[in-house]
């Protein structure tokens, strides 16, 4: 096979494994990505997807979707065997989820959610309390930095939703910085390691955008499995993520994903989602 | 302009200016055709535009999905022309006439009431007037194109919004002319060398005319007819037709000319002969009278001696005047020599001595003389015995040849009654030749005509008659009858 029929079949590969139809399979571990982190790279998954299968014992694939619901609803089908989700519906769903392993960020397991605002020119917006008579783009309902945050925020500052003038979903944190860039909202609440790494990687979108906030630290959005999970390799899987950080293969791809490793993580983490989402009417979880 | 080169020129050049001109006007029409084609292909592509963005944007309106609306609108507008250099603006309105997402946020905001308002001097319907697809032409030549976008059951979900600045529908002049002149450049480079190969195609009979029409007289009428070109053109064939009869006609009239100018010289000739044949046969009595003297009285030594030289002097006589008339009567040619004037005033001694004129010659010859012998001789025994006839009894002839580099004139002058310019045409113009007056002046004319010389009446001559007879002093240049 010649390098270009190579270079396609790894391709075609890598897409299928992204966006066909799934089943479940002992011999296969899945594991669905939401736009918690940029992965619709289809070369990068294809090469962590390689490095994974080469180590935990089995074949290990990454499956995309834009949406941290259909991401669920795969997980909890069973279609997929493990998620990389937000820490929101971690604590939504927390009854029904296990801790995989929690990336770490410059070293810790925590991020930030910023709030963002359209520059040159910029709008005149210093804080969540000048969104009144804005249109704010948000994330996903199930995102915490991409909407939950936003809402506890909006809250404190005596905001209702019929206060803004407009708000959407953008479908991922990416899009809500283009959308803040191109000026199609005038702020955005997006999550903060994204819109860093999007600015590490030169993205033009984040050029067009300035932080005017940022939250307190929050739990990593998480990788978990359903708590009744019993895929063999799920094991692991986990220690393979523990000890990317001791290879070089292993680093170059976190460096790729802009992290530093992962943990075990644990429930405390999220408190402080916890606690907001708790202040949220509608968030789902109560106190 | 044009008309002052030559034919053969202008038509080629002709050709290649209409060309030129063909290809201009071409030009200009093509870039008005293609600047209204361009508007139309525009609005052309708006409309399917605006018909994709109806359809795209309804399940996207009815799920209040804004950021997959802008992405459909982004997208779109990369197929519409001034989209990318901010000069064509797309957007998908609620309802209520809002902005729901626009291709460029920073000029349709999102949220903006459109609908109902005044929209760069345009004032826009309300979302509730709006039925149907509207175009609005603003008189900049702008474009607002707005369509409704309805659920299944008719409900009005919003509408789609396209405007068009006038600059994108304006001529883009330079990139016509400029693709305009590359065809014109190309048009020019081969049609005007082509143009130009067929203008010279098509004088080439003519120049060959002109030129065989110049040679006419210098060359021979068989040759020129070789050169005569044959085209199956109509109007060439008559041109060329017309030069072959005028050729004919020519070469018949040289022979008649060669025809008449022999017979004249002989007729001349008869009439010398006649005078020469009584001066001869004069001194012929004498000679026989002294004949019988001799026999009868040669015994005495004086008397014989002076019949002999009697004798003498008349076969002197005899020999002069058959000296004069020999050269007459040849037909092989020499140039002119000054002693020829003496041999015609001998032969015309006799007639001059009849009518006891007197006749006085002179010759000023201050160049050789390089013109033919036997047509100046006849022109000069032609007008001297004319001017004998003219002078009448007791006249006066003054006769002069004169030459110079240039030419060689004969004067003669008599001094009988004045011949008026009206007369001296009038004998011209007898085409017989038959000069009323004497010998003829009309033969003088023709050799005149016929060696490029001149033939005149001295009209400042204020007594008397004076003719000019004059050649140029050069070599014969064609073969003389």
């Amino acid at each position: 096979m010649d390098r270009r029929a190579c270079v396609r079949a790894l391709t075609a590969a890598g897409v299928a494994a992204i966006t066909a139809p799934v089943k479940a399979s002992p011999e296969r571990l899945r594991i669905g990505l939401t736009p918690v982190i940029l992965a619709d790279q289809v070369a990068f998954l294809s090469r962590w997807g390689r490095y994974l299968s080469a180590r935990v014992g089995c074949e290990v694939s990454f499956l995309a979707r834009e949406s941290y619901q259909a991401i669920l609803d795969l997980l909890f089908s069973g279609q997929i065997d493990a998620a990389w989700i937000c820490g929101y519906p971690y604590v939504r769903h927390e009854p029904d989820l296990a801790l995989l392993a929690v990336p770490l960020y410059q070293g810790q397991p925590t991020y930030q959610a910023y709030l963002i605002r359209s520059r040159n020119p910029a709008v005149p917006l210093n804080g969540w309390a000048d969104l009144r008579g804005k249109v704010l783009a948000y994330s996903d309902p199930l995102s915490n930095s991409g909407w939950l945050v936003a809402q506890a925020q909006l809250a404190k500052a005596g905001l209702g939703p019929h206060d803004l003038k407009r708000s959407f979903f953008a479908h991922g944190h990416r899009n809500v910085a283009e959308a803040v860039a191109a000026r199609l909202a005038q702020a955005g609440s997006i999550d903060g390691y994204v819109w860093e790494t999007m600015r590490q990687q030169g993205m033009a979108a984040v050029a067009q955008t300035d932080v005017v906030w940022k939250s307190e630290p929050h739990g990593f959005p998480p990788l978990v499995t359903r708590r009744d999970a019993v895929h063999p390799f799920l094991p692991q899987l986990q220690q393979v993520l523990l000890s990317m950080p001791e290879d070089a293969t292993g680093r170059d791809l976190l460096n790729a994903l802009n992290l530093t490793g992962f943990n075990e993580g644990a429930s405390a983490l999220f408190d402080s989602i916890r606690r907001q989402a708790q202040t949220v009417p509608g968030s789902g979880v109560v106190a | 302009m044009l008309w002052r080169f030559p034919y053969r020129v202008q038509i080629p050049l002709g050709l290649s200016l209409a060309v030129l001109m063909t290809a201009l006007l071409v030009t200009a029409v093509s870039a008005q055709i293609s600047a209204r084609s361009a508007r139309l292909e525009t609005l052309a592509t708006l409309d399917r535009a605006v018909v994709l963005l109806v359809a795209q944007a309804r399940p996207l309106l009815a799920a209040d999905d804004t950021w997959r609306t802008f992405a459909l609108l982004r997208d779109t507008a990369a197929l519409i022309p001034g989209a990318a250099t901010g000069h064509a603006r797309l957007a998908v309105l609620d309802a209520e006439g809002q902005v729901f997402a626009a291709s460029d946020p920073v000029q349709l905001d999102t949220g903006r009431p459109l609908l109902g308002t005044t929209w760069h001097n345009q004032p826009l319907q309300a979302s509730r007037e709006i039925t149907g697809t509207q175009r609005l032409d603003q008189s900049d030549g702008a474009v607002i194109l707005l369509d409704p976008i309805r659920s299944e059951d008719g409900q009005t979900l919003g509408h789609v919004f396209m405007e068009v600045d006038a600059s994108v529908f304006a001529p883009d002049w330079l990139a016509l002319a400029k693709t305009a002149l590359i065809g014109m450049a190309l048009a020019v480079t081969l049609l005007v060398p082509a143009g130009w190969w067929v203008g010279k195609r098509m004088t080439r009979p003519v120049a060959r005319l002109v030129k065989v029409i110049e040679r006419i007289g210098h060359d021979t009428p068989g040759n020129l007819r070789k050169e005569v070109p044959r085209t199956a053109d109509p109007e060439m064939k008559r041109i060329s037709d017309a030069v072959l009869q005028l050729m004919g006609e020519l070469e018949q009239r040289g022979k008649a000319e060669a025809r008449a100018l022999s017979a004249e010289r002989l007729a001349a000739v008869g009439r010398m002969t006649a005078v020469v044949a009584h001066e001869i046969n004069n001194p012929l009595a004498g000679l026989l009278t002294a004949t019988q003297t001799l026999r009868l009285h040669g015994a005495t030594d004086d008397i014989r001696e002076r019949t002999v030289d009697l004798l003498d002097r008349g076969l002197q006589q005899i020999r002069t005047t058959l000296a004069a008339l020999l050269p007459q009567a040849r037909r092989e040619d020499r140039p002119l020599e000054p002693g020829d004037l003496d041999d015609v005033v001998t032969l015309v001694q006799a007639t001059a001595g009849r009518h006891t004129a007197q006749l006085i010659t002179r010759v000023e010859v201050e160049s050789a003389l390089r013109v033919p012998s036997a047509p100046l001789r006849q022109v000069m025994l032609n007008l001297l015995l004319n001017a004998l006839k003219a002078a009448g009894e007791n006249g006066q002839i003054e006769a002069m040849l004169k030459a110079d580099a240039e030419r060689v004139q004969f004067c003669v002058f008599n001094t009988g009654t004045a011949l008026t310019h009206e007369q001296f045409m009038e004998s011209l113009a007898g085409e017989s030749g038959l000069d009323p007056r004497g010998f003829g002046l009309w033969v003088c004319q023709e050799l005149a005509s016929h060696y490029r010389g001149g033939f005149e009446l001295d009209r400042t001559t204020s007594s008397g008659t004076r003719l000019v007879f004059w050649l140029p002093n050069t070599e014969p240049q064609e073969t003389k009858a």
